[in-house]
């Protein structure tokens, strides 16, 4: 054998030992209890042989842990989803808890760069138990830390999605905060720190799904997007989602084949929302019946229900949906709501997406919890985030919509092109409200007085009544939303700046 | 077996209510119908299981975050 042979069969002989992560005992365990292993959720979601690892073998820094350390606990490396490149850290709990260190932390740092300065998403799969004890323990180990002074600048100039697959604690949450779309594996806690390390500190026992867990998240929270029971699951909707965005700032988003538009059919739209202001519908039947077939990704789908955030296509083009849902609390927008809506302006205004706005609301949700919750704060947040958000806005008034909330969601100069259903009703607040607010009339004191002043402060609150001075420039039959959209679209194409927003969202947070 | 709390979103009074104590319910089936802003807004299972307890009657004025029933899941 050559010298060359026997080098070769001893790194090949690392290779392998690396590949065995935390040993094959842990591996089997993990395995028998429905877990992936860090090598296989990225052949999962890579495509076949495209996958170029990164500091395979990179260790601990320290001397006694070398043998222990494979790879220091988190998988690194480049791949292609669909043809289409992305980073990875994909973390090893089965050594040394996959914990943060000063070497891992630095084959983080270099791929996060790279992806950056060439343009491919970043995906973190985490299951880690935080910061590396003892290496970070005293003035040295905690003062080594922090030498990357962009690590947690987020510009999004590419993409980022998380998903928590197992514990997150430290590092693995920051990254998590900083994604665009999280995904979470019910049974993992996204914490700061673990139940234990809490319960130690504040000196009362705290459980796993009460500090951190997928209901916390997907309802209370909205920090994640979607809560589901498998590897798998999770692994399959971070494709779906990129599978809508560009893989960096300087590309548009994917187009997919148009549709055949012969086979789409809006007359459903009638049937999906009634007439009578004081039947509710779901909102998301209505988007299903806008968009392309099968289309439709909704992003936190149990946070903030009274508004709907959704991807989707038009025509094979990327858009994203915000509208409000009268399934939920009427549609009267909640701070929550205001969050969710601010956060989906940032991702579509830092990636290029058009946005299509859908208006049913009594209003703005007022009251005490509201306020003590920063409601107004909320709205300004969102009001400046739609101001600033550059790519083509379309607005639609299908029923009620009212004072502040019109504007909000795009009425008269807030969106590029806005149009009412026959069925709107337009006004500075609920016809049923300001009799009582205008004239202290309800309509249990008085019914017939109460009748007769709704009618008059009822009067020019019709479509045609925005119509007439231009603030709505169409209106509309329900059904022919569709083909008002795709003309739409095609006007408003931004194609002086190739298509591309001014991305002024880009740089902001997005968790509040 | 575990108690999944049903709280009301918002403050208003029952209209209508759709099930009965031991119906097996669904995830989004709706349970009963409050009557806010002039608007009939339902009230959705959060979770499939039997509907244990109902706390409210059709008629009742509920406020925001007022417990209304209970889902066995």
């Amino acid at each position: 054998m050559s010298r060359h042979d026997e080098l070769t069969q001893d790194l090949e002989a690392r290779r392998a030992r690396v590949k065995e992560m935390g040993g094959k005992e842990k591996i089997a365990a993990r395995k028998a209890a429905g877990h992936m292993d860090a090598r296989e959720r990225i052949d999962h979601l890579f495509d076949p042989e495209s996958f170029a690892e990164t500091g395979m073998f990179a260790t601990s820094h320290r001397p006694e842990m070398r043998e222990k350390s494979p790879a220091d606990g988190k998988v690194c490396g480049y791949g292609r989803i669909d043809g289409r490149p992305a980073a990875i850290v994909s973390c090893d709990i089965t050594t040394l808890g996959a914990s943060s260190s000063l070497t891992n932390v630095r084959k983080m740092g270099h791929l996060r760069r790279t992806a950056i300065r060439n343009g491919m998403p970043m995906i973190f799969l985490n299951e880690t138990s935080g910061a590396r004890i003892p290496d970070t323990m005293g003035a040295q180990g905690t003062g080594a830390l922090g030498q990357d002074p962009e690590q947690f600048i987020r510009g999004r100039e590419i993409p980022y999605v998380s998903a928590c697959l197992g514990p997150s604690y430290g590092t693995g949450t920051w990254f998590t905060m900083l994604s665009d779309f999280v995904v979470m594996r019910k049974g993992a806690c996204l914490a700061v720190s673990s139940p234990r390390v809490t319960s130690l500190a504040i000196g009362e026992e705290v459980q796993l799904e009460e500090l951190g867990g997928w209901k916390l998240h997907t309802e209370r929270t909205g920090l994640v997007d979607y809560a589901v029971d498998s590897d798998e699951e999770a692994l399959d909707l971070i494709k779906r989602f990129l599978s809508y965005l560009p893989s960096h700032a300087e590309q548009l988003p994917p187009a997919a084949e148009p549709p055949d538009e012969t086979e789409i059919d809006g007359a459903s739209i009638t049937d999906i929302v009634p007439a009578e202001r004081q039947k509710v519908y779901d909102v998301r039947k209505l988007i299903a019946a806008i968009a392309d077939p099968e289309s439709v990704f909704e992003l936190k789908p149990r946070f903030g229900r009274v508004a709907t955030t959704s991807l989707a296509r038009m025509g094979g083009q990327v858009v994203g949906f915000v509208a409000t849902n009268p399934m939920f609390k009427g549609g009267a927008l909640d701070p929550d709501g205001c969050d969710k809506i601010t956060s989906f302006l940032v991702l579509c205004d830092s990636f290029h997406i058009p946005v299509i706005m859908l208006t049913d609301t009594p209003g703005f949700l007022i009251g005490v919890e509201g306020e003590r919750r920063k409601a107004p704060g909320k709205i300004m947040n969102f009001m400046s985030a739609l101001q600033m958000c550059s790519v083509p806005k379309f607005s639609i008034v299908t029923r009620k919509s009212y004072g502040q909330a019109y504007l909000n969601m795009g009425g008269s100069r807030n969106s590029d092109e806005m149009a009412a259903w026959t069925t709107a009703d337009v006004g500075f607040m609920d016809p049923n409200i300001g009799v009582n607010v205008v004239y202290g009339v309800t309509a249990e004191s008085d019914p017939q007085k109460f009748e007769e002043l709704k009618a008059e402060i009822s009067r020019e609150t019709s479509a045609y009544d925005l119509a007439a001075i231009y603030s709505a420039q169409s209106v509309l039959d329900p059904r022919k939303t569709r083909q008002w959209l795709m003309s739409m679209l095609s006007v408003h194409s931004r194609d002086r700046e190739g298509g591309f927003s001014r991305r002024a969202l880009a740089s902001w947070p997005t968790t509040f | 077996m575990a108690e999944e709390q049903i709280c009301s979103e918002i403050t208003g009074t029952v209209w209508k209510i759709e099930m009965g104590i031991g119906d097996k319910v669904e995830e989004d089936d709706v349970i009963m119908i409050l009557e806010s802003m002039k608007m009939e807004i339902p009230v959705l299972a959060p979770c499939a299981g039997t509907l244990q307890k109902l706390l409210v009657e059709e008629g009742s004025a509920i406020a925001e975050g007022q417990m209304i029933a209970i889902v066995d899941t």
